[in-house]
């Protein structure tokens, strides 16, 4: 029990003496620590980027390219840089008990068919569009379009009901000079391979904050596009959404046993780019890492200065009957100060710029000059505003900092006192 | 004066050898073929056999050509009844009985394929003569599926032409196109034509069956069949008309 108290009592001294030591020299002291928060600042402000962009990803992703639950047909997916509207999904069923069926599984909320189509376009500065036949009026039960205002983004007019109608993008009408009353002749390829000529009027202009869809996408009425495309009531792809988006790889196993062999069933965590930036993570923790060692040199080096211009002073420590742990953990614990105040300044200034990011969304599209539009995400970035990401940059800036000077420190302690007190 | 009588009918057998070895000049063959090709007018009940992406399907249609100016299809396979097209004075409109409306077809979608064929529409209502539009250089002969071949390069005279170059092997004995290539200005090949079958109209030869690949699509190519032909008869001028397209 003494021997514990004592030991306590020594580590509270240690501790006092380093603490001390540290309002020496201050302004190395504020270099040191500025030099640490810079690099936890980066680091939490990179990490806010990061997860917020890999959010936006991820909800671009379930919103238009996969749902939570994706199903197409197995010739689809040979061929689905093209949209193929050729290889329906369940051919031999009636659509409507097949989505009825999947509706009916634990945990779904709908089963929504869409259907993308290539459309050229007539005398039009925009040569090429992507038709989407969607039912508009059960999408936005389920889906918020606009990923930044979370509303159904649309600017002028309305969404197309059954008639000959369509909606397009506000960088398509911008582009092309259309507006609302508008007639839009195109050409599409239907289903049996024959050019369908169609001149739906523009009812309605939209704004999703996602780049391909403002400026390729003509929104159109699934019922119509069906008709057009000689599919009668079957569908391209189907869009299964849950209750519970994490729930989607348990309902996938469901979903592909309603919809049997031929089909090809993915849930949104298994799309490319999701999968891509989850893989990438370990890259920025290297990064993030290299550069938390790169601020450490600085502490480092003031070690190693210390440690220098206190030679005299290490050996009469030793002399006075320190032993070199002792000597050591004094020298450490001034770097695990230095640390600890760096990764607080920068932890609150990279709080509080993330916080901020998250309120007031970045606009990437002007940032890259609209050449986000092969990229799944929207177009405006909000930064993710996370306790768990402050804590983990002030724990990961304090740990590698004060390891870093681990080694420096111990060269104090192969001090002989003889040697430093005669220098 | 013997011999100089010899002299001259052995120049004029070797002259004659020269020239039964040489073969027609290049001008002479693309003449030969746009004799057999280039119509006044033609009528015809054809099919369009598409295959693409592991799928086939047939086109129906029956076709009606004056010239280079006038041309009137209508497609009358079920999924295409009562889509027509109108070439008239150098513009292409298209009736489609979805919309119910004439649409003009220009720019850039007189390249795209015809009814998902291998063929553009220009490549289907064209009809001037190649060697009005081509200059023609004979790059030598070779066989071609058993069939000897003159093989001739044309070079497109006008910039605007879709297919800046062109090959074509010319059967020697027939003068059929048995085979041609069409180039981009890069010199990659967009699309290769090859002859199935040629019939004997009158005094000349017709393409009746033919294949065309469009080398920028994966596995397709279309079969052109015309079941039934008539060459250079004349065609009332009220099958050209705007009228007849909106019927």
């Amino acid at each position: 029990m003494d021997t514990e108290r004592r030991s306590r009592g020594r580590l509270s001294a240690l501790t006092t003496i380093a603490y001390r030591n540290i309002w020496r020299n201050g302004r190395r002291t504020a270099l040191c620590v500025v030099a640490v928060a810079v690099a936890v600042f980066f680091n939490i402000f990179m990490q806010a980027w990061i997860v917020g962009m890999v959010d936006g990803i991820e909800e671009v992703v379930k919103t238009y390219e996969t749902g939570h639950v994706n199903v197409t047909s197995v010739g689809f997916e040979a061929e689905k840089e093209y949209y193929p509207v050729q290889y329906p999904v369940a051919e031999d069923r009636a659509l409507q008990d097949v989505v009825a069926e999947l509706e009916s599984l634990p945990g779904v909320v709908a089963a929504l068919p869409r259907i993308t189509a290539y459309a050229s376009l007539f005398d039009s500065t925009v040569k090429h569009a992507l038709l989407w036949g969607v039912d508009m009026e059960r999408e936005l039960r389920v889906n918020v379009f606009n990923l930044t205002d979370r509303d159904d983004g649309l600017l002028e007019g309305r969404f197309p009901g059954d008639g000959n109608e369509c909606a397009v993008g506000s960088e398509f009408a911008r582009k092309s000079g259309l507006r609302v009353g508008d007639p839009l002749p195109l050409k599409t390829v239907s289903s049996q391979f024959s050019d369908k000529y169609w001149n739906p009027r523009i009812v309605g202009i939209f704004e999703f904050d996602y780049r391909k869809f403002d400026e390729e996408v003509i929104i159109v009425p699934i019922a119509r596009l069906q008709r057009i495309l000689g599919l009668e009531d079957r569908t391209q792809q189907l869009f299964v959404y849950a209750r519970d988006a994490n729930d989607s790889r348990r309902l996938k196993g469901l979903v592909a046993d309603v919809m049997g062999p031929g089909h090809v069933v993915r849930e949104w965590g298994d799309s490319y780019w999701v999968a891509m930036m989850r893989q990438m993570n370990i890259v920025y923790v290297v990064v993030f890492a290299v550069f938390q060692i790169v601020a450490s040199f600085l502490i480092i080096n003031t070690v190693l200065m210390v440690i220098h211009e206190r030679i005299k002073e290490i050996g009469m420590m030793g002399a006075l009957g320190m032993t070199r742990a002792e000597i050591v953990a004094v020298f450490f614990l001034e770097a695990v100060f230095l640390s600890v105040f760096g990764a607080a300044v920068g932890t609150v200034v990279g709080g509080a710029a993330s916080a901020i990011g998250s309120m007031f969304p970045i606009d990437m599209n002007a940032m890259m000059g609209g050449g986000m539009k092969e990229f799944p995400v929207s177009g405006t970035l909000f930064l993710s505003f996370s306790p768990a990401i402050l804590a983990q940059g002030f724990v990961f800036g304090v740990a590698v900092s004060a390891a870093c000077t681990l080694i420096p420190s111990l060269k104090s302690a192969f001090i002989e006192p003889v040697e430093a007190l005669r220098r | 004066m013997k011999r100089t009588i010899q002299t001259i009918i052995m120049l004029a057998a070797l002259t004659a050898s020269a020239a039964a070895q040489s073969g027609p000049s290049a001008a002479e063959l693309l003449a030969r073929v746009d004799g057999n090709e280039f119509y006044s007018t033609i009528v015809y009940k054809g099919r369009m056999i598409i295959e693409y992406q592991g799928k086939r399907f047939v086109k129906k249609m029956a076709f009606w050509g004056k010239g280079n100016d006038d041309t009137f299809v209508e497609f009358v396979n079920p999924e295409d009844r009562g889509t027509k097209y109108l070439k008239k004075g150098g513009r292409l409109y298209v009736y489609s009985p979805d919309s119910e409306q004439v649409m003009l077809i220009s720019g850039h979608l007189l390249k795209e394929s015809m009814m998902g064929s291998d063929m553009s529409y220009e490549d289907s209502i064209e009809n001037e003569k190649l060697s009005a539009r081509y200059v023609p250089t004979l790059s030598g002969s070779e066989p071609l599926n058993g069939r000897a071949a003159w093989v001739l390069d044309l070079a497109a005279k006008a910039k605007t032409e879709s297919y800046p170059r062109r090959r074509l092997w010319i059967d020697k004995e027939t003068g059929d196109v048995l085979r041609y290539e069409l180039y981009a200005l890069s010199g990659a090949r967009l699309k290769e034509y090859n002859l199935i079958r040629a019939e004997t109209i009158g005094e000349r030869r017709f393409p009746v069956e033919s294949e065309m690949r469009d080398l920028l699509r994966r596995d397709s190519r279309t079969v052109f069949i015309m079941d039934s032909l008539e060459l250079d008869a004349p065609i009332d001028d009220s099958v050209f008309s705007m009228r007849n397209l909106e019927r």
